[in-house]
């Protein structure tokens, strides 16, 4: 759950950071159209609500959000750090994170 | 005040940084070492072995120990056995003495232990908010820097201009002073909710010492009644001057955990042990809960009668027991530990860039007058000497605990002495090298000295890597690996310093680093 929350935070703040006309060039090229920027907005949120959620079952009401922000610094700084040196992988992380989290959770409930 | 509200703010932001910079940079790196405090602990007394009896046994152990060691003893204090520091402490007060003396037991055998003498973690942990000074002066001077740094902290986020366009900008390609100012923003606003968090807690924890006059006024000046009532720690029975038998402490410490569970006794002390007006008070460790204020349970000594508990935390104690608590991270398991130190990293990492953003942006305003001046001599000598030179005075710590001879005299202060003589010299290197090959050579030796631990580790002790690692052993592996990869991440630093042509400014070659400094460490 832990590394679902972190996952889901680096997702987030993927999304957010293409919805910057700056960084969309760098990653995938041009500048992103209005409907787009406010797609990625909507989702990037979103996906750090998601975020929150994970941290908070994973910890509880009390540790959860202090964790939260620990993950929030922890996933933001890869990335920020990423972009310029590879902005490919730092893409692709975006759903290969999140995806191998749920994997993850799902092996380890079966097991 | 310089032209606009915006610019005053920048002014300030630059001179309230690089001001107390340096000690900042101290205080950053030695309280994110902290927070491994007693995974340190056990490194540096390989000798001492964790045991998996449970805090029963311990404390019958050691109240034993006790009789034979100080039977005349009116206070008997006991740490019993963390699962991150494995051992059980013993202090008692003679009747002559003013000061508690201490001891080591085994946690198996109960035996005086005769392991290396060393500070351990303590020494980091002290050094981050006493600076190795009068206790009271360290605090004074690390508590104005503090307030600094929350002053240029929010005048920070004032000063920058995008912080939600700039959010994940990084360019290391552009001209150095724009680099430098890139990380440096990044780690501080990524980190924000940390830095702020740990300032403003770092500053409550001291308060009673910086601000006590609201108590000197309620109380009247009797601040032991105020940290009677606020702590809840009571002030210590009078002995009745009759004998009496102290009961079987196990049972006691039993109750206790069935109370806050087996990991949550942390402390016991008893007052009077051999008079029959003898008290026990058990206190809860701080694992697993995030507020720090005490909680003790009062057991009547000669019945095991349970007098009293404290602890019932008031909104005002409470509060102040949660910021204690952030500060000190002791209720985070691994993971939150190891993200509290990561974001202690980005602080440390942001004071290191702002530094050597001041110098970068100071050498390219000079860059027309030829020579460079006294302010900027002594900004990049101490940036050499702060930056480079604490990681190899910290790693020097642990090199002086594996090769000093066990039996030497006042053990522990000759690692502080190996340490502050290590510091020093980074300084001395730094005054007489030209600074590219300065910075260079400084993380180069810290490279070594950190990469190197696992290899000592192995030729001192039996517990290297190829017997922790298949033990789980994690304190003692982790320690071995975590510092060989603060190495590692010296030795990269100093390989892209050195990669780079002579002619290219030396702050300009750094900034490449930039990525690693983040993480910079020892």
């Amino acid at each position: 759950m832990i590394l679902l929350s972190f996952a889901l935070a680096y997702a987030g703040f993927l999304a957010l950071c293409l919805s910057l006309d700056r960084h969309h060039q760098e990653v995938i090229g041009g500048r992103p159209k209005p409907p787009r920027v406010q797609a990625l907005r909507i989702a990037g949120w979103a996906l750090l609500v998601l975020s929150f959620g994970a941290g908070v079952t994973a910890w509880g009401w009390i540790m959860g959000p202090v964790g939260w922000i620990g993950l929030l610094t922890a996933s933001a700084l890869p990335l920020a750090f990423l972009l310029p040196y590879a902005p490919r992988v730092a893409l692709a992380l975006g759903p290969a994170l999140p995806g191998a989290a749920i994997c993850v959770l799902f092996v380890s409930a079966l097991i | 005040m310089k032209n606009g509200f915006r610019q005053s703010m920048a002014w300030l932001h630059t001179w309230s940084g690089l001001l107390v910079g340096w000690i900042l940079f101290a205080v950053f790196l030695t309280g994110t070492a902290s927070y491994f405090k007693g995974e340190i602990s056990q490194w540096m007394r390989p000798e001492l072995h964790a045991s998996a009896a449970g805090p029963e046994a311990a404390a019958e152990l050691a109240v034993n120990a006790l009789r034979q060691i100080a039977p005349r003893s009116n206070t008997w204090s006991v740490g019993l056995p963390q699962e991150r520091d494995p051992i059980i402490r013993v202090f008692w007060r003679s009747p002559e003495a003013r000061r508690f003396q201490n001891a080591i037991l085994d946690p198996v055998s109960g035996e005086r232990v005769d392991s290396r003498q060393t500070r351990g973690g303590d020494f980091f942990y002290r050094f981050h908010f006493e600076l190795h000074m009068q206790p009271i002066w360290g605090r004074w001077v690390v508590g104005f820097c503090a307030m600094m740094m929350l002053v240029a902290i929010i005048s920070g986020v004032i000063t920058h201009r995008r912080i939600f366009a700039d959010f994940f900008t990084f360019r290391p390609g552009k001209a150095p002073q724009r680099s430098w100012l890139d990380a440096h923003n990044a780690m501080a606003v990524l980190a924000l909710p940390y830095h702020l968090m740990i300032t403003y807690t770092g500053l409550i924890t001291l308060m009673l010492m910086y601000m006590p006059w609201g108590i000197d006024a309620a109380y009247n000046g009797n601040r032991q009644a105020f940290f009677a009532e606020a702590v809840g720690s009571p002030p210590p029975p009078r002995a009745a001057g009759r004998p009496g038998e102290l009961v079987a402490i196990g049972p006691l410490v039993a109750e206790a955990a069935r109370q806050w569970g087996e990991q949550g006794v942390a402390r016991l002390t008893v007052h009077n042990p051999t008079d029959a007006n003898s008290v026990v008070q058990i206190s809860r460790g701080d694992a697993g809960r995030l507020s720090m204020n005490p909680q003790t349970i009062v057991f009547n000594g000669t019945t095991g009668e349970r007098t009293s508990e404290t602890g019932g935390d008031g909104a005002a104690a409470a509060t102040r027991g949660v910021t204690y608590g952030l500060h000190l991270g002791r209720f985070a398991g691994p993971v939150m530990r190891a993200l509290f130190f990561l974001s202690g990293l980005a602080g440390t990492g942001m004071v290191a860039t702002g530094l050597i953003l001041w110098a970068a942006k100071h050498r390219q305003k000079r860059a027309a007058t030829a020579k460079p001046g006294f302010g900027q001599r002594l900004v990049d000598t101490l940036n050499v000497a702060t930056i480079a030179g604490l990681p190899i005075a910290m790693a020097g710590f642990f090199w002086a605990n594996r090769l000093l001879p066990l039996d030497i005299a006042a053990r522990p202060d000759w690692e502080i002495r190996v340490f502050f003589g290590l510091w020093v010299a980074s300084l001395l290197h730094a005054l007489i090298r030209p600074l590219r090959r300065a910075w260079i050579e400084q993380f180069a030796f810290a490279a070594f000295l950190g990469l190197a631990i696992p290899l000592l580790n192995a030729l001192t002790t039996q517990r290297h890597l190829g017997v922790s690692l298949p033990q789980g052993d994690w304190a003692m592996a982790g320690m071995d690996l975590g510092l060989a990869g603060m190495g590692a991440l010296m030795g990269a630093i100093a390989w892209k310093l050195a990669r780079r042509p002579e002619t290219v400014p030396v702050k300009r070659k750094a900034r490449d680093a930039a990525m690693p400094a983040a993480a910079k460490s020892a």
